[in-house]
């Protein structure tokens, strides 16, 4: 098993829809458990839906209770920011990772 | 989750339908009241909830179809596409098309496309001459939210704020919700503050990825009522918690005090809001004290506060919620079998005389009188739900003859059992056809006559006891006394020389096959009609009259049962065979010495309440008498209920009269089901059939056969 040193990324791409909230659990649930530092990369998604982002808070409470990091990496398609501000999930600038970190309402 | 999404589909198909009934509606109102806004806002609004719904459950062919129909709305309600009759008309036959394509989920026949396609053509049409393009240029235009008035049309309703919150349930996305669509479209209606709520959202180890924990409120300012924001959800409140209450009217009224939205959204307990402001001086108070207002200035605002406080209150705490009619009906079935075995109860407690058990069986009866009223009225419908039918029947029908004619309504909110509406719905089609096309006159005619051009066809309802009186009444030229005489001479229903009152002369038109229509129309003129709606509503235990005066038009009323699940009866006996005689036709009861009614021989008339009331042994009718002779069992004191029969009374000879009985009625079987005289069986409570009397078609069966006017006219 590896642990701490280097992060581990993951690419999400293509549409995130409730299809493929059972994986991305898995996927991130596998990647915190092995490492210290996770990044998700963003830049590719076409499509988040309620299901996945749901996912994402689940992950980011996961690290948190773990004591380990969980990131956003990339700029945020301005599909996806449109969509969450419209359903109020977005205060504030949110075209890069961390911008878009700080921005999503309770994560 | 295959299953699941057949019954959301099923669902689904249910509220469209009503959306259409709804834009039907709207659209005839439209027809006669161009301008309404709020009527080409709630066509719209229809017509956009089934193109969305339908896009999210697959229906492709309808959710394209009513896009096209919803942008030439659109047009309407910008005011660049004014209404005319045409447009209505082929708004209609639109509507007609939506409803035939709902039947078809995965590809449409042919023949049907192409009636689409036509439409759709046509529809091109009225946009282009609107928009000035070419009709096959134009391109779908999606304006979105449902009710949003669109940029340049007059505001119709006043902005107001509405605090919504919204929780779906946890297996919302199971049925292919997407949930993010439905809050985009709700901010999209106005100006909106979305706040989501992902606190419930757990660890990654616990979640479950396909369940909902999310959850909104939202304070939306927006020119559209209540409806426009159900509307959106209308496929998932049944499963989520919805709650929409108005905060302010206009663009968010008065500031509300901080205190009051902490309570309003639970954040802190009224309770520990008054602690906290205990500490300091209330602002009445202060200003009492600074004489800024007087006490009872600051006593009057308080009262009116406390009041606004209260109707709030009850606003949020009235609803309502949809119930698969099938449960109601296994729910009335349920009833109906406590109903038979509280009578065997109440049989059994008599048999063994046990103080104890009675007590217990009439607390019983209480309960279960109590819970048939209560089940009996959950299925009570306004009949005003079927009026919207009968105004396009109106509408379509006097196109088509050339007339002009106007459906008038009163009384649509009056209740009738759900069964009965169903079975009206056709019988009233058939009068009301009929008055179009025999009653009204061609609009010239009518002129010349001194009538104004459309003729008016009056549908009304109303109760009466234990029926309600369904009317419809029309303005034209009346039955034709001599045209129905002839007629029924030609068909050997009267002799040549026989006198026939006028009412039994109209009645006649109820016989099967009988016409006075000098030519066949599409519409009527075969004589094929009014026999079935007479049979129809015989067959419902209600009855059919006719008036008429010539030249002022007809009145056709119908008076029909509240209810055909359970009704109160009074038991008899005849011999050893049991009888139900419904109750709200029971006028009263007398005892009669056998030998005196023996006496009368073939004169079977006696007095009751200075009135001659023909009367017939129900013994010899149903023939209970063996070998013909006078049975062994028979009482020296006979009794005689007297029954309302339509205007007539008749008396009905029974052995012994048992009492008042709840009856559960339950259908004839084929065997008995031409019986005359018999409308439905009952089971009693020691399992014995009881039949239900029709107590209608007694009398009449009873005037046919003994020729009861002659014997009155003899008395």
């Amino acid at each position: 098993m590896q642990t701490g040193q280097s992060p581990k990324i993951i690419n999400l791409h293509g549409p995130l829809t409730i299809d493929r909230s059972s994986s991305l659990k898995v996927e991130i649930a596998e990647a915190l458990e092995s490492h210290d530092n996770v990044l998700l990369s963003i830049s590719l998604v076409e499509e988040l839906d309620l299901a996945c982002l749901q996912v994402l808070y689940a992950a980011k409470a996961e690290a948190a209770a773990l004591g380990k990091d969980l990131h956003f990496l990339g700029s945020v398609p301005s599909k996806v920011t449109n969509r969450l501000k419209a359903c109020g999930f977005l205060r504030g600038p949110s075209e890069h990772a961390e911008g878009f970190e700080s921005a999503l309402v309770g994560f | 989750m295959a299953q699941s999404l057949d019954r959301f589909k099923a669902t689904f198909r249910e509220e469209a339908f009503e959306l259409l009934a709804q834009l039907e509606d709207k659209l005839l109102e439209l027809e006669s009241q161009p301008l309404n806004g709020e009527l080409i806002n709630a066509a719209f609004r229809a017509i956009h909830t089934v193109k969305g719904s339908a896009a999210m459950f697959g229906f492709d062919a309808v959710s394209g179809f009513a896009h096209e129909m919803e942008t030439v709305l659109d047009l309407c309600r910008g005011g660049s596409l004014s209404i005319t009759k045409e447009f209505i008309g082929l708004a209609l036959k639109g509507r007609d098309q939506l409803r035939q394509l709902m039947e078809f989920e995965d590809g449409v026949p042919a023949d049907i496309a192409e009636e689409s396609e036509s439409l759709l053509r046509r529809f091109k049409e009225f946009s282009a001459k609107a928009t000035g393009s070419s009709p096959t240029t134009m391109a779908p235009q999606d304006k979105g939210p449902a009710g949003g008035a669109p940029a340049g049309s007059a505001p119709i309703l006043q902005a107001r704020t509405y605090r919504i919150t919204f929780k779906p349930a946890g297996d919302v996305f199971k049925n292919g919700t997407k949930v993010l669509n439905l809050i985009e479209e709700l901010a999209g209606l106005g100006q909106a503050d979305v706040f989501p709520h992902m606190e419930g959202v757990p660890r990654l180890r616990e979640i479950d990825p396909e369940a909902c924990y999310a959850w909104w409120e939202i304070l939306l300012t927006a020119q559209v009522d209540e409806n426009a924001i159900r509307d959106i959800f209308i496929f998932v409140e049944d499963q989520s918690e919805l709650r929409v209450a108005a905060v302010a009217e206009g663009d968010g009224g008065e500031i509300r005090r901080l205190g009051d939205i902490l309570v309003d959204r639970g954040a802190v307990s009224a309770g520990a809001l008054r602690d906290a402001l205990g500490s300091q001086k209330r602002l009445g108070e202060v200003l009492v004290e600074n004489h800024v207002v007087s006490k009872p200035q600051v006593e009057s605002a308080l009262v009116e506060q406390e009041h606004l406080k209260k109707v709030q209150q009850r606003s949020e705490t009235a609803g309502s919620i949809r119930v698969a009619s099938d449960k109601l009906d296994a729910l009335v079935d349920l009833v109906g079998e406590l109903v038979t075995l509280q009578a065997r109860l109440a049989q059994t407690s008599l048999d063994m005389q046990d103080g104890g058990l009675a007590s217990v069986s009439e607390q019983f009866e209480r309960l279960i009188s109590q819970l048939r009223d209560n089940t009996m009225s959950i299925r009570m419908l306004p009949i005003g739900s079927t009026f919207n039918k009968f105004r396009r029947v109106v509408r379509d029908l006097s196109i088509e003859l050339g007339k002009e004619a106007e459906l008038l309504t009163e009384g649509a909110e009056t209740e009738l059992d759900k069964t009965v509406i169903e079975r009206l719905g056709d019988p009233l089609v058939h009068i009301i056809r009929n008055s179009v096309d025999h009653g009204i006159e061609k609009p010239e005619v009518r002129e010349r006559g001194g009538k104004p051009r459309a003729g008016a066809i009056k549908l009304s309802a109303r109760h009466s006891g234990a029926y309600v009186l369904i009317q419809v009444s029309d303005d034209g030229k009346g039955l034709d006394r001599d045209a129905i005489r002839s007629k029924a001479i030609e068909r050997g229903l009267i002799s040549p020389t026989q006198e026939v009152g006028d009412q039994d002369l109209y009645q006649l038109i109820f016989e099967p096959g009988f016409s006075t229509a000098k030519t066949v129309t599409t519409v009527s003129g075969r004589g094929v009609g009014m026999d079935v709606v007479k049979r129809e509503i015989d067959s419902l235990g209600g009855s059919a009259q006719l008036s008429t005066s010539p030249g002022a038009g007809m009145t056709v009323t119908l008076k029909i049962p509240l209810t055909l699940a359970i009704i109160e009866g009074l038991l008899v006996r005849i011999g050893s065979e049991f009888f139900v005689v419904p109750l709200s036709s029971v006028d009263g009861c007398i005892e009669v010495l056998r030998d005196t009614l023996a006496s009368m021989g073939r004169r079977r008339i006696i007095s009751y309440r200075d009135e001659l009331v023909p009367f017939v042994p129900l013994r010899s009718f149903f023939s209970s008498e063996k070998d013909g002779g006078k049975a062994e069992d028979e009482p020296e004191i006979e009794q005689i209920v007297i029954a309302s029969a339509q205007e007539y009374k008749i008396g009905l000879v029974v052995d012994q009269v048992i009492g008042d009985y709840q009856t559960v009625i339950k259908p004839l079987g084929r065997l008995y089901r031409d019986v005359d005289g018999v409308s439905g069986a009952t089971i009693l409570g020691d399992g014995t059939v009881a039949l239900i009397l029709d107590v209608n078609r007694l009398a009449f069966v009873v005037q046919r056969e003994s020729g009861i006017k002659a014997a009155l006219g003899e008395a």
